[in-house]
């Protein structure tokens, strides 16, 4: 099943390197969700279907949502419209939609195909994941939990009044 | 988790619980002296709490961390200058009106992330100890948002530090393929083998994580964003990069190299040889022509972390021995200076420009003779504690026959004393425009004046009598 991962390492690649390329922001956004799908059948392949699932629910999934506020909110204009259409012609959508179905392919193939799909023998299963993040990894995962709390703690202070009427430049009413 | 395990951990714990209690504490006791107060408390007990770790060391605890005499030095030294750090900032703040109990919970977030640099002994805490000091910096070098070069600043470093941190991960993924370690101790182990035999993945990993390391010490070549950011960030956050951001570094890179055993004629010497030289070279030419303090103090300081390379560089124990006192004597010094502007700043902005310096001494003799005596250490002049600094790590370098790293810090500190001298230079030249200048500079208030005092007086008294914290440091080699 060595092809699978190759197949798909390489449509990482050229998504990733689309991504970089592309000129709009939402254009680069559809190749970085094919990138991420494409790095969580790597992941399958390599014999860890948990970190796949993992991969595409939070990168592809949750981060992604986040971009899509992000550009939501960008984008609350009177020519919005007019704006996105001229962004995204249908044939943007060509690109990203032929390596996703290469990667559908190479799903169907994998689910579909005889005996394992990863190119180990041994699978890494949630409980692997789960024994390893709260045994010998459990200061890792404290830490990581102090440096979500610096995060959030840093996004409070910048979203302060004060703050973006510097920013504007307004003044604070 | 052990007993055992939980009291190793002390210093740790404690300062981890001090950040949410100064988060609760702004919940129901809103308040800047609150939120200090428990702060500088919090940081003192971990402080205090080294003793009762001391009695554990060396221990391990599950791999990821190692607490022995080395980590628990360079943790104390952190927490050391953190809390003057903090006391600083309280003074500086409470100048400028500005809601303060995130800046103390991002700045014992940030040294929680210094001292398990300092301690750790596997990638990922490694790693998760970098990005822990990265992250509430990005937000404290933006906090006082009073001008938008703290903005830019904010942006730069978040940007670079994000592309270093890539750098780093790379490299780790590449060590991690060639070896199936993540461990120092496994790295030791499996390097012994021999270096010479699997170079390519190997080399390419240590040369990625070698440009992570340069950005955050500020290095050459990955110097760029220093001036910048340090002229952005308010002063006392400038200082928390120049000394615990950089000192915990260097612990990380004296654990990290130390299990990587080189030669004099190895690739990764060559590289870091280069990187020293290039530091102590350009960091110093560049120094010559500025005129704002803060940018001369940001070039210097990538003149000083070449020297410390260079201490590195002579390998064995004396590179730890040099190293480590180099720190603690650039770092008193750095914390004097950063500490004195944040002093002298008021609630229009800090002193930056060689301007208000002028005449300094007739108007504000402590803190034209804090300055100078910080300045006289920078610069190496016998009776400050930067004296013995430099004069270990000639010894160190001149030891291992280091003989053109050690003729080209010479030379670098000759250059070096003409902007030391040009700053000493503006303190004691006449003024005649007393009333009009005087208002630029506000006088120093009590705690920031014991403080200036007292690093001041640390910095003569190891500049005297240096075989105390000698000894120490001769202590650490043994456990590391």
């Amino acid at each position: 099943m060595i092809n699978l991962f190759y197949i798909a390492a390489l449509v990482a690649i050229i998504a990733t390197v689309l991504a970089i390329t592309r000129h709009h922001a939402v254009h680069a956004l559809l190749y970085l969700i094919v990138s991420l799908l494409a790095v969580a059948l790597v992941f399958f392949t390599l014999g860890a279907p948990f970190v796949a699932a993992l991969e595409v629910i939070i990168y592809a999934g949750a981060i992604l949502v986040l971009f899509l506020f992000v550009m939501m909110m960008l984008n609350l204009g009177q020519d919005a419209k007019e704006q996105e259409r001229e962004w995204q012609p249908l044939r943007i959508w060509i690109g990203p939609a032929l390596l996703s179905c290469i990667l559908l392919a190479l799903i169907i193939h994998a689910i579909m195909g005889e005996g394992s799909a990863s190119v180990v023998t041994e699978e890494v299963g949630p409980k692997a994941v789960g024994s390893l993040l709260f045994g010998p990894y459990m200061i890792a995962a404290e830490l990581g939990a102090f440096l979500l709390m610096a995060g959030v703690v840093g996004a409070s202070h910048l979203r302060r009044r004060e703050f973006q009427s510097e920013i504007t430049g307004k003044e604070e009413s | 988790m052990t007993a055992a395990d939980l009291q190793a951990l002390l210093p740790l714990l404690i300062l981890a619980a001090t950040s949410l209690f100064i988060l609760l504490g702004a919940a129901f006791l809103p308040g800047h002296r609150t939120a200090y107060l428990i702060t500088i408390v919090g940081m003192l007990v971990a402080l205090a709490s080294i003793r009762a770790a001391v009695a554990q060391a060396p221990h391990l605890v599950g791999e990821m961390l190692v607490i022995d005499a080395f980590a628990l030095f360079y943790i104390g030294l952190l927490l050391l200058a953190a809390s003057v750090v903090t006391t600083f900032a309280y003074d500086y703040l409470k100048k400028i009106h500005l809601k303060a109990e995130e800046f103390y919970a991002l700045l014992t977030l940030a040294t929680l992330g210094g001292c398990v640099l300092a301690a750790s002994n596997h990638f990922a805490t490694m790693f998760l100890g970098i990005e822990l000091l990265s992250v509430p910096l990005y937000v404290l070098i933006a906090y006082v948002f009073r001008k938008n070069d703290s903005l830019e600043a904010a942006l730069k470093y978040l940007i670079l530090a994000a592309t270093a941190s890539a750098f780093l991960l790379f490299g780790m993924a590449l060590i991690y393929a060639e070896l199936g370690t993540m461990h120092f101790d496994g790295l030791r182990d499996n390097l012994q083998a021999g270096i010479g035999e699997r170079r390519g993945l190997l080399l390419a990993g240590i040369a990625l994580m070698i440009t992570g390391f340069g950005f955050k010490l500020a290095v050459a070549p990955f110097h760029m964003w220093t001036p910048d950011i340090y002229q952005g960030a308010p002063a006392p956050v400038t200082a928390f990069i120049a000394t615990i951001s950089k000192g915990a570094m260097v612990a990380l890179l004296l654990r990290f190299f130390g299990a990587i055993p080189s030669d004099q004629s190895g690739a990764v010497f060559t590289a870091i040889s280069c990187i020293a030289v290039a530091s102590m070279t350009i960091g110093n030419l560049l120094a010559l022509r500025q005129t704002n303090v803060k940018r001369i103090m940001a070039y210097s300081s990538i003149a000083h972390l070449g020297y410390v390379l260079v201490a590195f560089l002579s390998g064995g124990p004396q590179a730890i021995e040099s190293a480590t006192f180099y720190i603690v004597s650039y770092s008193i010094a750095t914390l004097s200076v950063f500490g004195l502007l944040a002093a002298l700043s008021n609630a229009d902005g800090e002193p930056e420009t060689l301007a208000p310096f002028k005449g300094l001494f007739w108007r504000n003799r402590s803190a034209a003779v804090f300055l100078s005596l910080a300045i006289f250490s920078l610069i190496g002049i016998p009776l400050t504690s930067g004296f013995w600094a430099k004069l270990f790590i000639f010894i160190a370098g001149i030891q291992s026959g280091l003989w053109v790293l050690v003729i080209l810090l010479a030379l670098n500190s000759a250059i070096g004393l003409y902007y030391y001298l040009r700053i000493l230079f503006v303190l004691y030249s006449p003024t005649d425009e007393l009333s009009e200048l005087s208002s630029t500079t506000s006088p120093l208030n009590r705690s920031s004046f014991v403080i200036l005092a007292a690093l001041t007086l640390l910095s003569l008294t190891i500049g005297i009598h240096p075989a105390p914290l000698l000894e120490l440091v001769k202590m650490l080699v043994t456990t590391l």
